[in-house]
């Protein structure tokens, strides 16, 4: 069970990292500001005054919800990697048609999957606390909607299959058009205008770099861990059923 | 070879073509199916009230049409195909899997388009009369988007659907992968397609020539990872 | 506190348990998910030692 270790390393290094990224982004990293808030008076604050004069004063809106920033933005990344792993394994699939790649691809999609669906979760109340409304169909939203809904349909496809074989093959054929259309559907609903502004900017001091990168290779290690983890018990279940063979036959 | 491989394509075409105009079927059950859907759409917009211009989700309520009627047409040619052991003499035969591929996307493009046709003067004489002054796009263009982006529909389409008959989910698996695998797709063809037909100062020309970009773009990437993949696809 | 930094935390504050909330949902979904399949893992270690155990008693008694 020397993988099982190799999980548990990655899991506690992965977790420690993406723990520092936490505190990191509520200590170290800058508070940004998004757009203005008019006081009556003149404080002492750390926060940008920006215009001084008869009817108040002005200063940078504290953007206290752009710290989802450290943790959100890296499992999102994180599940196009993996989605994108998925993909490679199922042509290795397609091409050698040997049932481990098979599996992997099938594991590398289920991480795929709890990563999808960690963003979404995250994603959900993020659009609760910046925009004030739980769901709007804002082209990175739509685009990750329409992920989850691919990856959800490759298990559903999946276990409607009976013949092993064919539900490799198709799985894999399914992984790789997914892996397609994901970039494109997160192009075009970008390009194709809509209703909604795009209220999100991205401006990055140093200081938030380091916290962002921390809980990015966090996030990376605890993917890899996941699928590690899943992959030995894959392992086990194989055995299992060969040592189960040679008892009955 | 190019000859003979042209001269496959036409039979396997015609093939589809002769069993249509006999039974008539399929375009019998997709135009009824698309004329369901108008009705279900007048119950949809029945509390809309007198100020609402059914103009102005004309395009989105005519994509919505075509994906139900092509997800119903598709299930069925290649249910069809499955049933009555049709592909598994296709395959023993000495054709080349693209060969069979096209032939079969160019046979769903023939009944898609055939329904479309039908489908846009019946919408537009349900929904749109009395509506035509606010038409001030390039209607012409409307045909092209319409052609466009049913090729990529039957394209991704018949390749979903080939692997959906032989699930035991069959048509619910189709719409399952079909429909967020066409998401750009409609995206960009509801938009274009609402630029032609409004215009204005809303909606430029170049809304219609960009989104007929996209669905370019789209049709000629999902038809090669279709083309590509559709082999790997019947052999298994 | 001065009564305009309280507006000002204010503004801060409103946005916080949303956030708080995301990370620990985060954290609660992969520390639940990752439990579970050790534990399962856990389990079929056990079924695998017991099955192969008997299989190797059962050849040890065909040698024999």
């Amino acid at each position: 069970m020397r993988q099982l270790k190799v999980a548990l390393v990655l899991l506690i290094v992965g977790g420690l990292m993406t723990t520092a990224a936490f505190f990191m982004a509520f200590y170290t990293a800058e508070v940004q500001s998004f757009g203005t808030v008019t006081l009556s008076q003149q404080l002492d604050t750390a926060y940008p005054l920006t215009e001084a004069g008869a009817g108040g004063f002005t200063y940078g809106r504290p953007w206290f919800s752009q710290k989802i920033f450290y943790f959100h933005v890296p499992v999102a990344l994180a599940s196009f990697l993996v989605l994108i792993i998925a993909a490679y394994f199922a042509v290795r699939m397609l091409l050698t048609k040997r049932k481990e790649f098979d599996t992997k691809s099938r594991i590398a999609m289920e991480t795929t999957l709890v990563y999808v669906m960690l963003t979404m979760l995250t994603g959900v109340l993020w659009t609760r606390a910046s925009w004030g409304v739980w769901w709007d169909w804002e082209p990175r939203l739509t685009t990750y909607f329409i992920l989850t809904l691919m990856v959800i349909a490759y298990f559903v496809l999946r276990n409607s299959i009976e013949d092993e074989e064919r539900r490799a093959v198709y799985g894999a054929v399914f992984a790789i058009i997914a892996a397609i259309n994901a970039p494109i559907s997160f192009f075009i609903t970008r390009i194709i205008p809509s209703n909604h502004p795009v209220v999100f900017k991205s401006g990055f001091a140093t200081s938030n770099l380091i916290p962002f990168l921390t809980a990015m290779f966090g996030m990376l290690m605890l993917g890899f861990a996941i699928y590690v983890i899943r992959m030995s018990e894959e392992r086990l279940r194989e055995r299992l059923d060969a040592a189960k063979t040679a008892l009955e036959g | 070879m190019n000859a003979l491989a042209w001269r496959q394509f036409r039979a396997l075409l015609r093939k589809d073509i002769v069993m249509e105009l006999r039974t008539r079927e399929m375009v019998t059950s997709m135009g009824l199916y698309a004329l369901l859907t108008m009705v279900v759409y007048q119950i949809a917009l029945s509390q809309a009230g007198s100020l609402f211009n059914p103009a102005d989700i004309a395009a989105g309520l005519l994509w919505l049409a075509f994906v139900f009627t092509s997800m119903l047409g598709l299930n069925r040619s290649l249910v069809h195909e499955k049933d009555q052991g049709c592909m598994e003499a296709l395959l023993l035969s000495p054709v080349d899997r693209p060969v069979i591929y096209f032939a079969k996307v160019i046979g769903n493009l023939a009944f898609l388009l055939v329904v479309e046709v039908l489908t846009i003067p019946v919408f537009a004489f349900l929904f749109l009369q009395g509506r035509e002054r606010g038409f001030n796009g390039p209607l012409w263009l409307i045909p092209l988007v319409v052609v466009a982006a049913s090729i990529g529909i039957a394209g991704v389409g018949t390749l979903l659907a080939t692997m959906s008959v032989n699930t035991t989910g069959k048509d619910v698996i189709l719409a399952v992968m079909f429909i967020p695998l066409m998401y750009p797709l409609l995206l960009a063809a509801v938009s274009a397609t609402n630029a032609a037909l409004l215009g204005g100062q809303a909606f430029p020309v170049s809304l219609v020539w960009q989104g007929l970009g996209i669905i370019a773009g789209y049709d000629a990437i999902m038809l090669l990872a279709a083309f590509g993949l559709y082999e790997f696809i019947v052999g298994a | 506190m001065e009564p305009t930094n309280i507006e000002l935390y204010d503004l801060v504050l409103k946005d916080a348990p949303f956030i708080i909330a995301g990370y620990g949902v985060l954290w609660a979904a992969l520390v639940v998910y990752i439990s579970l399949v050790l534990r399962r893992i856990l389990r079929l270690e056990r079924e695998v030692k017991a099955v192969e155990d008997s299989v190797a008693r059962r050849t040890g008694d065909a040698v024999s």
